[in-house]
């Protein structure tokens, strides 16, 4: 149990957290950051409140609205926060010639990458923490439900996590902060809208022949953009994304299209390759996620059935552990495969 | 305790170890000198495991540097010869935070801290932020930061670098302290005078080769360019000269501030043949002792031929 605990709470997050939370600047990161948030937040709301005034309309669509805006927002600003967060985690002990120190105690380099990024993801989840106050303005529209809140945070929070690994590894591998964090923003750009211009510039074709609703392609769910937009928007796109239809233009993937009727009613029709099929209506304006999870289902590909946020999470984890593996395998000083090393200690003891 | 058998580094086309072997055996300071470039830190690092030699095995308390470094590290205090400290930690922190590193427990890491601040003279600066310390100040923070795990090997790689007189005498009673206390102790320098005083043992290096190793007046005699001898006789010096010279082992013989010296060849053996010399001549000596050309000159020497 011990063993556990020293693994996961080791000496370098303490002495992260006292270093991070002593200066000046990490106050100040999360004023900017706070401020930036109300301040679209706040501009959202008025540009909400006049249209409410002027044009009437369901409550329930600005919340949604409103609640867009803000976590894909929040994904941008961590986009640009987490990078510089991490990325000169190992790379600047290295320039300040400290690493040495720490290579010579009894902290293994798995320990000391985990701590560094235990330290950077705190300060993260503290930045998302206090957005929520924020977050609780969509509430007063409503339109979203706390679960909707809930897994576009829990989306946020692994994709700084990926972000973050991202960071890491580079400055594992190289050996210069400088490099690490341009490294790691390019890295981050990548992820976040490099896939999502693979969807607009590799859209799925429509395929007539098959009777499966087309998705856009797998690798576009890798971006956090898409869940997110997917869950804000009640399991759909605000745009055409990722799919072609025959015609050559981009369409909505996705197997239900849902919008808002004039009267504040919802309807929703399920496309496929040659257009809408059924349309199905409902009087209340308001759906839960729990009705959207079985009609919001990627319709065909790679992660046919699956929910968007549960693949683009799998993948992330999977970028993360193969971020946290190849930093695991570049930090020590002396590198030797785990296996040949406990082979040895084996032979030692024996 | 420590031991060093036919350590080699490569470097692209450099070669910064050539071979490099020496024993510390347990309770010894051993001086490492040798001029800047010469393989000493290199040759620190291999043994911290720090760094992997192209080829040799080296060992501290018999646990082998390339095969178990973790076992090692439990073993040595390691000061490297530049080192960065923290911002915004104190210095009772900043050892806490080693000491914590070396899975001390935290009931004890309060005294060790405690212990180390006194050993360096730190105790009324524990609540100071470390990089506003001196440079002096923070080479004794990083020789106690070395020692939070009580280890029985210590690798100094030049601890006095760069410290005023006063620092680096401060410096030198801290290490005669760790001396004290049975710590087998590997320190670089080039200072030398520092490790006459200090050291048991001396190593002299360069160009990644190992000029000369052993006990501090081995090495100055083995390396000494003459060997000399300087006698006292009672009365007139010219029959103990007129004996000396045509000796074969005896080179030259001078006259110098009331005392002979005599230049010769040869060992211990044949300085105490030339005594017996002289006293079988009817010589009174009343002094006869060898001079040392002194640690200095063995190095410059050492360092200077073109092996």
């Amino acid at each position: 149990m011990t063993r556990v605990v020293a693994a996961f709470w080791n000496p370098i997050v303490a002495k992260e957290y006292r270093s991070r939370m002593r200066t000046w600047r990490s106050p100040l990161a999360m004023m900017i950051y706070i401020l930036l948030v109300a301040g679209l937040g706040f501009a959202v709301f008025s540009s909400i409140a006049i249209s409410i005034n002027q044009f009437g309309g369901q409550t329930a669509n600005y919340g949604q609205g409103l609640f867009e805006y803000l976590v894909v927002f929040q994904m941008i600003l961590l986009t640009f926060i987490t990078p510089a967060l991490t990325a000169g985690a190992i790379s600047s002990e290295r320039e300040r010639q400290t690493i040495d120190l720490l290579f010579v105690t009894r902290i293994p380099p798995f320990s000391i990458i985990w701590g560094k990024l235990l330290s950077s993801m705190s300060f993260v989840v503290l930045l998302l923490l206090l957005s929520v106050p924020i977050f609780s303005l969509v509430f007063l529209f409503g339109g979203i439900e706390l679960d909707q809140v809930l897994y576009s945070f829990l989306i946020t929070v692994i994709a700084a996590l990926t972000l973050g690994l991202i960071g890491i590894a580079f400055s594992t591998w190289l050996r210069r902060s400088l490099a690490a964090t341009v490294a790691a923003y390019v890295g981050a750009f990548v992820l976040l809208f490099g896939t999502l211009g693979y969807g607009l510039i590799f859209p799925t074709a429509v395929d007539a022949k098959t009777t499966k609703a087309p998705a856009p392609p797998a690798i576009t769910f890798l971006s956090p953009m898409l869940p997110l937009l997917y869950i804000a928007n009640n399991g759909q796109l605000p745009f055409p994304y990722g799919v072609q239809n025959t015609n050559g233009f981009l369409t909505q993937g996705g197997s239900t299209v849902c919008g808002v009727s004039p009267g504040g009613g919802q309807f929703c029709s399920t496309t496929s390759g040659s257009g809408p099929s059924a349309i199905s209506s409902s009087g209340s304006g308001f759906s839960t996620l729990q009705t959207q999870s079985s009609s919001t289902a990627i319709p065909s590909g790679l992660f046919e059935g699956w929910q968007p946020w549960q693949a683009t999470i799998v993948m992330q984890l999977g970028i993360c552990l193969v971020a946290l593996l190849v930093s695991a395998f570049l930090l020590p000083p002396v590198r030797r495969l785990p296996w040949r090393r406990r082979r040895v200690v084996e032979l030692e003891d024996a | 305790m420590i031991s060093a058998e036919d350590l080699t580094k490569v470097y692209g086309q450099r070669t910064a170890l050539d071979h490099v072997s020496f024993e510390v055996p347990e309770g010894e300071i051993f001086g490492f000198v040798g001029p800047n470039g010469a393989g000493k830190t290199t040759t620190l690092r291999i043994l911290a495991a720090l760094l992997e030699p192209t080829s040799g095995h080296a060992s501290i308390d018999g646990a082998d540097v390339a095969q178990n470094p973790a076992r090692v590290h439990t073993r040595i205090g390691y000061m490297p010869d530049f080192f960065g400290v923290y911002d915004q930690l104190t210095v009772a922190e900043y050892l806490d935070f080693y000491a914590a590193c070396y899975r001390q427990p935290k009931q004890r890491r309060t005294k060790i801290v405690g212990e180390l601040l006194e050993l360096i003279g730190l105790t009324d600066r524990r609540d100071q932020l470390v990089d506003t310390l001196s440079r002096g100040l923070k080479q004794r923070l990083c020789l106690a930061r070395a020692l939070v795990h009580d280890p029985v090997v210590l690798l100094l790689d030049e601890p006095a670098s760069g410290l005023d007189p006063r620092a680096r005498v401060e410096m030198r009673e801290i290490l005669k302290e760790l001396r004290g206390m049975g710590k087998t102790i590997i320190i670089s320098s080039h200072i030398l005078p520092e490790l006459t005083e200090l050291c048991t043992m001396i190593g002299i290096i360069d160009h990644g080769r190992m000029r000369a190793t052993g006990s501090v007046q081995d090495v100055i005699r083995g390396l000494s360019a003459d060997k000399r001898l300087r006698i006292t006789v009672v009365g007139a010096r010219e029959p103990a000269v007129a004996i000396l010279e045509p000796l074969a082992s005896v080179r030259r013989v001078d006259i110098a501030n009331g005392t002979i010296e005599a230049t010769y060849e040869g060992d211990d053996s044949t300085a105490a043949d030339i005594l017996q010399a002289l006293t079988a001549g009817g010589i009174k000596v009343s002094a006869f002792s060898q001079v040392d050309g002194g640690l200095e000159e063995a190095f410059m020497r050492a360092t200077s031929e073109d092996v």
